[in-house]
């Protein structure tokens, strides 16, 4: 008996491996598992010149916290190394001593309303208005690994108004 | 003896199964690097890696202004899928997405589609849901173009997505916002 069954499969190999191929190509077609492998890296350049104008190099929106705050806060930078921060489609609220302050985004002060003591910023400036856009000039040192939220920040009552957690362009 | 030939024919035929995707892949390595003189651009990825579409590049030849219409981040839905996806208008009017520090999973019957959408936090995409084709996936990493049909209603269309065709797997979203 038993050897009579193992007959029958050694006389029908043939026949099981014309099944079992197709059937296993069509499924490797289907899921192409060496994908999982395989990248396929491509580098196309800008559909544009990049030389001359400032290009932006980091952008976030802006979300309000103790007051509504929209918008879009960019890092430009010009080829030779310069950067600024220019805010547009901008709106907060008004209110006295505003800054423009770059942050760490493990920053605590960013959880809560209100900040007891100093915050560790790169200070760009008084808030210019408070509707519109606006450009800062960034400090030539700034560590944007490290400070990459824009903050608009109410000195006097250590209140940040709303942020914006960068991101690379 | 049957059965050794049969092993045989069996190995062999996978041998080639696997032989021509790689070899399509050597072919596709080898062409971009004849293609590199022309593209002479910027890009701090390896030249060595580069690869593009010529037509696509020859039509975007990088010579004129482009300002950035809308611009977000990919989140992952299905696969973990990073980067970011910009729409460009270039002086002559023409509109193109750009997909930057773009990395997804690789997969097969990929496409790149602006959904009707604000965001998409789901893992497959209903079949009601009106979606713009703009191409296949060029790669699975790096930075890539691709032109967008005119009279885009960007009211409606909001969202970019990573999408496989075949299994129905919205690989990753970037919903769209003004710049």
């Amino acid at each position: 008996m038993n050897i009579n069954q193992k007959s029958w499969i050694q006389r029908n190999r043939s026949i099981l491996v014309l099944v079992a191929v197709p059937i296993f190509l069509a499924a490797w077609l289907a899921f192409r598992p060496e994908k999982l492998f395989v990248n396929q890296k491509v580098s196309e350049a800008a559909p544009f010149m990049a030389g001359g104008q400032p290009q932006p190099i980091y952008t976030g929106t802006l979300e309000g916290k103790a007051h509504p705050t929209s918008g879009r806060a960019t890092i430009y930078q010009y080829s030779e190394g310069k950067s600024f921060l220019r805010l547009s489609d901008f709106t907060t609220s008004n209110g006295p001593d505003v800054h423009v302050v770059l942050l760490k985004a493990e920053e605590k002060a960013l959880g809560g309303i209100a900040i007891a003591g100093e915050l560790d910023k790169v200070e760009l400036g008084s808030l210019k208005g408070n509707q519109g856009d606006q450009n800062y000039d960034l400090p030539a040192a700034t560590d944007l690994n490290k400070y990459q939220t824009v903050a608009i920040y109410c000195e006097r009552f250590h209140v940040i108004f709303g942020s914006s957690q960068l991101e690379k362009f | 003896m049957a059965r050794g030939w049969n092993t045989v024919l069996a190995l062999t035929g996978l041998a080639v199964f696997i032989a021509i995707p790689s070899a399509a892949l050597a072919q596709d390595t080898m062409q971009s690097d004849s293609m590199q003189k022309d593209s002479s651009m910027k890009d701090g990825m390896k030249q060595d890696s580069m690869k593009h579409d010529d037509m696509k590049h020859d039509d975007m030849a990088p010579d004129k202004n482009a300002k950035a219409l809308f611009t977000g981040t990919f989140h992952k839905q299905v696969h973990g899928t990073t980067g970011r996806a910009t729409v460009y208008q270039t002086e002559d009017g023409k509109k193109i997405l750009r997909l930057t520090h773009f990395k997804t999973s690789n997969g097969p019957d990929v496409h790149v589609i602006l959904i009707a959408a604000k965001d998409s936090k789901d893992n497959s995409l209903s079949g009601n849901l009106e979606r713009i084709e703009l191409g296949k996936l060029k790669g699975n990493e790096g930075d890539q173009n691709y032109e967008l049909p005119e009279n885009i209603d960007w009211a409606k269309f909001q969202a970019v997505s990573i999408y496989c065709e075949r299994f129905d797997a919205n690989f990753g979203v970037a919903p769209l916002v003004k710049f």
